[in-house]
């Protein structure tokens, strides 16, 4: 199965639900001329076949994986990059905000006002 | 230089500086918020691959007449759920930046607390004019907007080209475990819910009422999975809108600000709503 994609995968998987279906139409066609004994035989393969293909849908969707990771991992570099750009965009509203409040402290000392600088430094380190 | 000439030289610079940093990238965030908010209706849908493993199991042991050792391996089942939530999480956390980047109040910045920090007055031996204040904040503000805006721009325009390919093949990898292996997997539970009904319905053994109450299990079943594979089917819908907004977006990234984009992802944005309430309906 390593071999085959997820893609090859789901087509063997339409294929065997295409032969499993024709099974039980048969089956339900042509119930009056079966014996008993061909209804059961027939019902336990169609069954099998049905239990067959969910597992190969299943493993064609584990399969996936494998043909993702590429896209996966590049779109992954790509999110992590865009998320450090945005923190760096932010950051100038910080700096800026930090510059504000060092201009604050240095407008309150020019002033003498004492009450302005604690309440500056109070902005600063908050 | 006499002083009105300067005056000129930096309103030049300003209108300048101006036309080239305004972007406005709301069609984008629209877009890309759009498609954040219509992928997330994934979280919504009824069925996955062990839930499908664990019915069939169930449905097993109730043919089987049987309610001891009912113990149901779904292990790859529950692998198939992962490998399909991985692919989910890859394009989610792609349109959550893509969002947040291109939204426009990241590069707003607000320098109101600079202005108001140099007040106008007379400090000694500076003496600071509150008019020349404005003046020096604003320019400050357009400086920084610029080169951030256009630094955001281009890295915005690089993004979208480089994941592009990557967004297109996840958005067809997480269709094929949906709308392809998935809903498949519920054809098959049709298939044998009806190998299974069958001859119960048709069993002369049993009563007329025992019969019927059969094939009303059988209906009421098929039903509910129809309704699972519905869902499955707009969510399909969805990831097909993305693509072909996001290959949109990529084919057009040199001209962002272009009206035809702009139309174009509008008219993308509004089909997602429009699918995701199909989908939330159902």
């Amino acid at each position: 199965m390593g071999n085959l994609s997820a893609e090859q995968v789901k087509r063997l998987a339409d294929n065997f639900m295409r032969m499993a279906n024709a099974l039980g139409d048969y089956r339900y066609n042509n119930i009056d001329s079966l014996t008993e004994e061909q209804n059961i035989k027939i019902k336990e393969i169609h069954n099998q076949q049905l239990a067959a293909t969910t597992e190969l849908y299943t493993k064609s969707a584990v399969l996936v994986l494998e043909d993702a990771q590429d896209a996966l991992g590049k779109i992954d570099t790509i999110t992590t990059e865009s998320q450090e750009l945005y923190k760096k965009l932010t950051n100038v509203q910080g700096i800026l905000d930090r510059a504000s409040s060092v201009l604050n402290l240095a407008s309150a000392i020019l002033a003498l006002d004492v009450s302005a600088v604690t309440s500056s430094i109070q902005e600063l380190v908050s | 230089m006499p002083q009105y000439h300067v005056k000129y030289v930096f309103l030049f610079l300003s209108s300048a500086l101006l036309f080239s940093s305004c972007v406005n990238l709301k069609h984008v965030t629209e877009f890309s918020k759009s498609a954040v908010e219509s992928v997330e209706t994934f979280e919504t849908l009824s069925s996955s691959f062990s839930q499908t493993c664990l019915e069939d199991c169930q449905s097993k042991n109730i043919a089987a007449l049987n309610i001891h050792q009912t113990d149901c391996d779904c292990s790859q089942n529950e692998e198939a759920d992962r490998v399909t939530a991985l692919i989910y999480h890859g394009l989610q956390g792609y349109f959550y930046a893509l969002t947040n980047i291109s939204d426009n109040q990241l590069t707003n910045y607000q320098t109101d607390g600079l202005t108001n920090s140099i007040t106008s007055g007379n400090f000694g031996s500076i003496q600071v004019n509150e008019a020349d204040v404005k003046s020096y904040s604003n320019i400050i503000t357009l400086v920084g907007r610029a080169f951030t805006d256009g630094y955001r721009r281009n890295k915005i325009k690089t993004y979208i080209s480089n994941a592009n390919q990557p967004v297109q093949d996840l958005l067809h990898f997480l269709d094929l475990n949906l709308a392809g292996n998935l809903k498949n997997k519920l054809e098959v539970q049709k298939s044998s819910l009806k190998n299974y009904y069958f001859d119960l319905v048709r069993d002369k053994k049993l009563s007329t009422y025992e019969r019927t109450k059969f094939a009303e299990d059988y209906f009421s079943r098929i039903q509910e999975i129809e309704r699972q594979q519905n869902e499955l089917a707009a969510y399909s819908k969805i990831l097909n809108s993305i693509a072909e907004g996001h290959a949109s977006l990529n084919s057009e990234v040199e001209k962002l600000s272009d009206t035809e984009l702009k139309v174009a992802l509008a008219k993308y944005g509004s089909q997602l709503k429009r699918h995701s309430t199909a989908l939330l309906k159902k």
